[in-house]
């Protein structure tokens, strides 16, 4: 390949089953087996499309990795070279959520990319990953996923083929063309992706009166209008945690749903080493229970609407002790929690000038953004530990707002609406108007990976390719380009949502690869002005290498220099609350709507591993409820899993109550993304008979924010409703309460910074003394290999990162919320969450717990037909097809980590319509059948490939060259894993670290997982008086 | 009624100048044949059996068709969970193990001590026995994932020398429940032979002619042949009375050799083996009660037999209270906190209802048989025993189900519910039991004849 600019637009370029799809013979073919109005099929793949498109797309799998050659089909009967079937094999990529990109690796087996995992080169994100990256694989293999166009002139919905559609739409867009674009409307989610910049532009050349929405319910619009108050310009704050010493959060929660979260996590992680010169100390500030919260050092629960007034107040201190230049006196000890925190955050604050950060949560006014903004600056930390940059969501297109283009819909003037890969029909206090309009409108198109609410409501739906499926590109957060590649042929045909766009420009349809190309190479000869800080790729060899590192080099936005604007102080002055700062009073009850943990704003409600995995704070599954604290649900006269009735002017939800030590006192919190009513056989299908996973809060969202402080009623119906959680929740029995309260000093070793220099050994001595442990019998002695773990707790945020990376590279089937609530859930690594003291003040700890490998294990001796032994390099193993179930070891193991098949979970991957199902499995490891006891095996898969490649090439293994799934996930790199009898081994040496201890090893257990204690760092005033 | 029935005759006054008659009525040699024997030979049966057969008939094949149901989905029909790996399957095998032990108790055991007044009741608590047994063996067998490897439990020799894994106590259970009941099961069908022959040699039809004629292995009776069955008797008591002891010593031991907090105690094999005397008994009692009186064997089965069941059921019981009281003091004296915990949360956390519905029946309970009023009162007794036995099932799900649910670490706690087919198979357990009952009722002789003969006071200590 020479030139890229001077090419000619080759249509169908190398994916050639598109090529192959479109031409008539093969599209006859297709439709015999398929009539144009094909309803037969209406869940999932049948057997025949299945081989059709896996006979199609298995020949693609030698072609990944190198696509910009002209490439042809290759049956695997002649082998690809440097290709060894079933090798791994390993692409850069990346997607995007909510605007905000992420970079990874996605591993491919025989041509079907089977795990994500973060990018470890990429400079921002450096092999972070979470558990959206994690389950995002998911939905590449959904039988739910749109399978086809479809059109819908009447009540019944019609089978299209693109040409169909192609035509459809030409003849729309001709009419268009004469009005400049007036009536044409185009509704997409937020994206950071330069090249559909481009075509927007693009677009917008070519309609100047189209109008292009950007819908994300997860975004709100106080950050940028906060900058914008204290700088005059909407900016992006970047925020160091690896310079900051002290780190304040109001309502915010960087460690969860902060979109640069995996990069903050890592550098928070970094600087919680008790061993370095330095430890940062973390405030938080907020009404319900993050992640951040529950790992700060000191936390104050305060409801959302109260955040203002502190701020403010904090902002007053901090201001007068600059001014004055004394010291910060403590606040006296008889004083309430909030002025003693107070206290010594502001003296943190003041002695730290220029190495501390202070945020923000999305859902506050934007005056609090910008006295943040302000005191950040006043503080020196703006430049140092707090950088700011362009906005990239501030479009340089007029972008209209989702309630405007509603209007217009509602008043008629929008003819055309396309909506690309967005759903605002659901989710939304204004989709039920959207939908409304939507069916009135001439012509409406619906791209998107499924048939969603929106697609129900449009005439046309097509399908999305899945970002797996096809070239792409965004920005992660600090503005890095990234870049994704396809790594299997769309299976069912979609087109990108940039190739759908291409189709109004004046090209015509481009493939996704020539388009991203062309967004990075060939900007410059075009007309149009880039947008700000696009990236340019000189050559060829530089495109090669971005899209084989998944990355450009050194693209991130340049630092702004930004300074506050003169008159902010007058507009905005220093402790004095403007009108929609002012706190509720003390009685009134607020409601705090964010983002779920698990399912996002609702587009991951089909995705079954999410749906399963236990929020990280109520260990909650398959549902959402109105979460709060002890005190407000005795005030409010209801328990836990009371269904309550909350009314916001007019508006109504029921959903069951949730309590949960640490909510603020009057503040109840709700998670968006539930009550889907077209997600899928998972999330809710009210056509398929699928009850909605969850109840759509939507409805009662106000003006953007989460945060709703007017009129809100709570009564309860004096209906029940069962939560399935996977740990016991707050409601438990006196005699349970107080026996966890015992055990948990011995279970999470946790120790002060204080306490850890002046005895490194604490952890050792915070469990059970007991008689020196002895072996009844010889131990085994291993001379090759022992492998270890060790988790060190001082890192572990709790995310579920880790739990879903090890469903997903370990087969681990999900069982469904009956199951659940039966205790049955199969996750073979779980975190516990803890909570200790005060109900409406906790403390708490998330312990991860996996199989320890003990060197004694309880379950091997109990095994009547010796399932489970132990291996000569010390790992537990569980032998599958010796395993009769008679579940002894399950019993006899300590920390419950052994998981029984009670039905054959994996049943219907047998079946051939879920053929596509069966996709997702590693082949590395065996499916589980129904009746035998599975748990975690420390990835013995990964452990042996190393192994057979290291003996195959004749060499010794390195440290750190097998990687868990859990560890490689793990933004906080909190998991070690390695070679215990290799004394250098990080493993080793984390094992001989003076924080190291063995979860209930007094058992003699022998555990191979040791935990590192995890050390707090209080403000010492605060931690003299215990606060 | 279908047979005449004598009346109560009290013949539990101890006077020690007169020794009262182990037996009432004007027996003969010949009267007890004919009273037995006829039972057993009747050409149709009394309708309450054929109504009592046709539910239990009914609740068998429900048992079945449950197993082949569970068979077919999983385990998952039960309630069965992480961390209650063990449910209500375990604590029903455990339940009728337990009742099991009475039968070769008063065969072996006070065979071997003389205590004659076992010979009326003896075959009775043996038949008890060998269907209790088979109950129990269902149980672990279909309690496993994978049911179709049931036999990898068994040290066969194989292509892969793989061997079962001999330090797991589930393999002990294994010889020791399968040893018992085989020794049981001679015992009792050694124990029947001169008895089979009588029926045989009493046998009208062609069929009963055949099917004793069997069953009987030829007997004749002969001195040679009597004094080679006592001589065997004798061995087998002596075999089986060990037994006795290791059968639930070693079921206690799944349970105390492993390592979950409230089953990690050295106390178990005793206390088992109390619990199972104690358990066995009051089940003799239960079913002894209704059939003496329905069967019209007050003669044979006497006030003063029932009086010293009666007995034995308030020491064990007494043993099995001590055994609870020990459990708390070991706890508490021991220091371990997770079993400290275990036994508070038993009596104090969410299962406390089934821990003190324990309590109540297996101590409180038997304590009216220190009344002669209550030993001597057929309907008082079976109603004691008859809530000695839902303690005693009790005891088991509070071990089993009570200890797992609330382990170690406070994360894995759950809480165990049974579904319904828990329920109607545990239902169905005792639809076989009976089933199998009311055919021995029906078919072969209740009361060992020719022991029974052999304490006449005119067989002159023969």
């Amino acid at each position: 390949m020479t030139d890229l600019d001077t090419q000619s637009e080759p249509k169908r370029y190398w994916r050639s089953l598109d090529e192959l799809a479109e031409k008539p013979a093969f599209r006859d073919w297709m439709s015999r087996e398929f009539p144009a109005a094909g309803s037969e099929l209406p869940d999932s793949v049948s057997r025949r499309r299945w081989m059709q498109l896996m006979g199609a797309s298995l020949a693609f799998g030698g072609m990944v990795g190198c696509r910009w050659e002209v490439e042809e089909f290759a049956p695997f009967t002649v082998r690809p070279q440097n290709r060894t079937p079933g090798e791994k094999q390993y692409f850069s990529s990346t997607w995007e959520l909510a605007g905000t990109g992420r970079a990874l690796t996605v591993t491919s087996i025989d041509g079907r990319p089977i795990k994500v995992d973060g990018n470890q080169q990429h400079p921002f994100t450096n092999g972070g990953s979470d558990a959206f990256d994690q389950a995002s694989i998911l939905a590449l293999y959904d039988p739910d996923r749109s399978d086809g166009l479809f059109e819908r002139p009447g009540k019944e919905s019609i089978r299209r083929t693109w040409e169909e559609f192609d035509d459809a739409l030409q003849s729309r867009i001709a009419l268009h063309d004469k009005s400049r674009g007036r009536g044409l409307a185009f509704v997409c989610g937020a994206s950071s992706s330069l090249t559909r910049k481009r075509l927007q532009q693009l677009i917008a050349a070519r309609f100047p009166a189209m109008v292009w929405c950007e819908h994300e319910q997860s975004i709100t619009r106080f950050e940028a209008e906060g900058s914008r108050m204290a700088f005059g310009e909407s900016v992006r704050t970047h925020l160091d945690f690896r310079k900051a010493k002290v780190i304040a959060c109001f309502d915010a929660d960087p460690m969860g749903a902060h979109p640069a979260a995996m990069q903050m996590v890592r550098d928070w992680a970094d600087r919680r080493d008790p061993d370095a010169n330095w430890m940062n100390r973390l405030y938080a500030f907020e009404s319900g229970m993050s992640l951040t919260g529950s790992n700060a050092d000191h936390r104050l629960a305060m409801r959302s609407g109260d955040i203002p007034a502190f701020v403010a107040r904090l902002e007053t201190e901090v201001t007068a002790a600059i001014k004055s230049g004394k010291i910060v006196e403590r606040a006296s000890a008889d004083a309430e929690k909030m002025p003693r925190v107070l206290a010594a955050l502001v003296s943190d604050l003041v002695q730290h000038r220029g190495e501390s950060v202070l945020m923000v949560g999305p859902n506050q006014p934007a005056e609090v953004h910008a006295r943040i903004q302000r005191l950040n600056a006043m503080l020196g930390n703006v430049g140092a530990t707090v950088t700011h940059t362009i906005d990239p969501i501030d479009s340089d297109i007029a972008v209209t707002a989702f309630p405007d283009l509603v209007q217009q819909m509602e008043a008629g003037q929008i003819e055309t609406l396309v909506v690309l890969e967005s759903n605002p029909a659901y989710g939304s206090p204004l989709s039920q108007r959207f939908a409304t309009a939507l069916k009135q409108i001439a012509f409406s198109v619906h791209a998107g990976v499924y048939r969603d609410e929106t697609s129900k409501c449009c005439q046309w739906h097509v399908p999305a390719a899945h970002f797996l499926e096809a070239w792409g590109d965004c920005r992660t957060w600090d503005g890095t380009a990234t870049i994704a590649q396809p790594l299997i042929a769309p299976l069912f045909g979609g087109r990108t949502t940039t190739e759908l766009l291409s189709l109004f420009t004046r090209t015509g349809l481009t493939s996704s690869e020539q388009l991203v190309r062309r967004a990075f190479l060939s900007w410059s000869s075009e007309t149009m002005k880039p947008p700000r800080e696009a990236v340019r790729l000189k050559s060829e060899s530089e495109w090669r290498k971005a899209v084989h590192d998944g990355f450009v080099e050194e693209s991130d936005f340049a630092a702004r220099d930004v300074t506050l604007e003169s008159d902010l102080d007058e507009r905005l002055p220093v402790g004095k609350l403007t009108k929609t700062e002012q706190s509720l009073s003390a009685n009134e009850i607020e409601l705090v709507i964010n983002t779920d943990a698990s399912v996002h704003d609702g587009r991951f409600s089909n995705n079954g591993w999410l749906q399963e995995v236990p929020d990280p704070m109520t260990k909650l599954t398959w549902d959402n409820a109105a979460i709060m604290g002890p005190s407000t649900a005795k005030r409010l006269g209801v328990s836990h899993e009371d269904v309550v009735q909350i009314s916001v002017n007019q508006t109504t939800v029921s959903l069951p109550v949730f309590v949960l030590p640490g909510i603020a006192l009057n503040s109840v919190q709700l998670a968006l993304g539930y009550g889907r009513t077209s997600a899928g056989h998972v999330g809710g299908s009210v056509a398929d008979d699928v009850n909605p996973v969850g109840v759509d809060v939507s409805p009662l969202l106000q003006d953007e924010t989460g945060i709703i402080r007017e009129a809100v009623t709570i009564t309860p119906t004096g209906k029940q409703h069962k939560l399935a959680t996977t740990q016991d929740h707050f409601a438990i029995d006196a005699v349970g309460f107080e026996a966890i309260g015992n055990r948990l000093g011995e279970l999470v070793r946790t120790g002060t910074l204080k306490e850890y220099e002046e005895h490194p050994d604490f952890a050792a001595h915070r469990g059970p003394h007991h008689p020196p442990l002895e072996s009844p019998w010889e131990e085994q002695q291993y001379d090759g290999h022992a492998w270890g773990m060790a988790i060190d707790l001082n890192r572990c945020i709790g995310c579920n990162a880790c739990t879903v990376a090890c469903q997903s590279e370990n087969n681990v089937p999900i069982v469904g919320q009956d199951q659940v609530l039966a205790g049955r859930e199969m996750s073979w690594l779980r975190i516990d969450r803890y909570f200790a003291g005060d109900p409406e003040d906790p403390e708490v700890a998330h312990q991860p717990v996996a199989c320890h490998h003990c060197e004694n294990a309880p379950c091997e001796q109990v095994c009547p037909v010796a399932a489970t032994v132990h291996s000569d390099e010390g790992l537990n193993d569980m032998v599958y097809n010796r395993c009769v179930g008679t579940r002894y070891c399950a019993n006899n193991c300590p920390y419950k980590v052994r998981r029984f098949n009670f039905f054959d979970y994996n049943a219907s991957l047998a079946k051939p319509e879920n053929a596509l199902q069966k996709m997702i499995l590693n082949p590395d490891v065996t499916v589980r059948s129904r009746g035998v006891m599975e748990k975690c095996t420390y990835c013995v898969q990964r452990i042996q490939d190393t192994k057979i490649d290291a003996k195959n090439n004749r060499r010794s293994i390195e440290d750190g060259e097998i990687v868990t799934a859990c560890q490689q996930a793990c933004p906080a790199k909190a998991i070690v894993f390695g070679d215990l009898n290799d004394k250098n081994s990080a493993v080793a040496k984390a094992h001989d670290d003076d924080r190291s201890y063995g979860m209930l090893s007094e058992l003699n257990t022998k555990p191979r997982t040791k935990y590192l204690a995890r050390i707090r760092n209080p403000h010492p005033w605060l931690a003299e008086e215990g606060v | 009624m279908a047979t005449a029935t004598l009346n109560e005759f009290d013949n539990t006054v101890i006077d020690p100048a007169v020794r009262p008659p182990l037996m009432g009525g004007e027996n003969s040699l010949s009267s007890i044949t004919e009273q037995v024997a006829s039972l057993a030979e009747r050409q149709h049966a009394p309708r309450a059996w054929k109504i009592a057969f046709a539910i239990s008939t009914s609740l068998t094949v429900m048992l079945f068709a449950l197993i082949g149901y569970l068979i077919a989905t999983g385990i998952g029909v039960w309630g069965n969970n992480s961390p209650v790996a063990w449910g209500w399957p375990i604590v029903n095998f455990v339940f009728w193990v337990g009742i099991g032990h009475a039968g070769t108790l008063i065969s072996a055991i006070l065979f071997l001590f003389r205590q004659d007044w076992r010979t009326s009741i003896n075959r009775f608590a043996e038949a008890m026995t060998i269907f209790a047994v088979m109950c129990a063996g269902i149980f672990p067998a279909i309690h496993i994932g994978r049911v179709w490897f049931v036999y990898w439990l068994a040290p066969l020799p194989n292509s892969l020398a793989m061997w079962p894994n001999f330090r797991s106590p589930l393999l002990w259970d294994v010889f020791a429940v399968t040893a018992y009941a085989t020794v049981s099961a001679m015992f009792w069908y050694l124990g029947m032979l001169p008895d089979l022959a009588t029926l045989r040699d009493r046998a009208t039809t062609r069929i009963r002619k055949i099917a004793y004629g069997i069953a009987s292995l030829g007997w004749t009776g002969s001195s040679k042949q009597w004094r080679l069955f006592e001589k065997a008797y004798l061995l087998l008591a002596a075999l089986a009375t060990p037994l006795v002891l290791s059968v639930h010593t070693i079921v206690s031991f799944d349970f105390a050799v492993s390592q979950v907090p409230g089953w990690h105690t050295t106390i178990f094999p005793p206390y088992f083996v109390a619990g199972a005397v104690f358990s066995g008994f009051a089940m003799v009692i239960t079913l002894m009660v209704p059939a003496r009186q329905f069967f019209g064997l007050k003669n044979l089965v006497t006030l003063r037999h029932l009086e010293n069941i009666c007995k034995i059921v308030l020491a064990t019981g007494m043993m099995v209270g001590y055994a609870y009281a020990t459990e708390f003091f070991i706890a508490w004296y021991g220091g371990n906190k997770y079993e400290q915990f275990a036994f508070i949360n038993r009596a104090l956390g969410p299962y406390a209802w089934a821990y003190w519905t324990m309590v109540s029946c297996n101590v409180l309970a038997p304590q009216l048989f220190w009344f002669k009023a209550v030993r001597t009162t057929p309907w008082a007794m079976v109603v004691i025993c008859v809530l000695v036995n839902v303690g005693m099932w009790f005891e088991r799900f509070v071990i089993t189900v009570t200890s797992l649910s609330r382990d170690f670490l406070p994360s894995s706690w759950g809480y165990f519910t049974p579904s319904l087919i828990d329920v109607l198979m545990f239902v169905g357990s005792f639809g076989l039991f009976f089933t199998l009952f009311l055919l021995f009722c029906r078919f072969l002789p209740m009361v060992a004849m020719a022991e029974v003969k052999s304490v006449l006071p005119e067989s002159g200590g023969h």
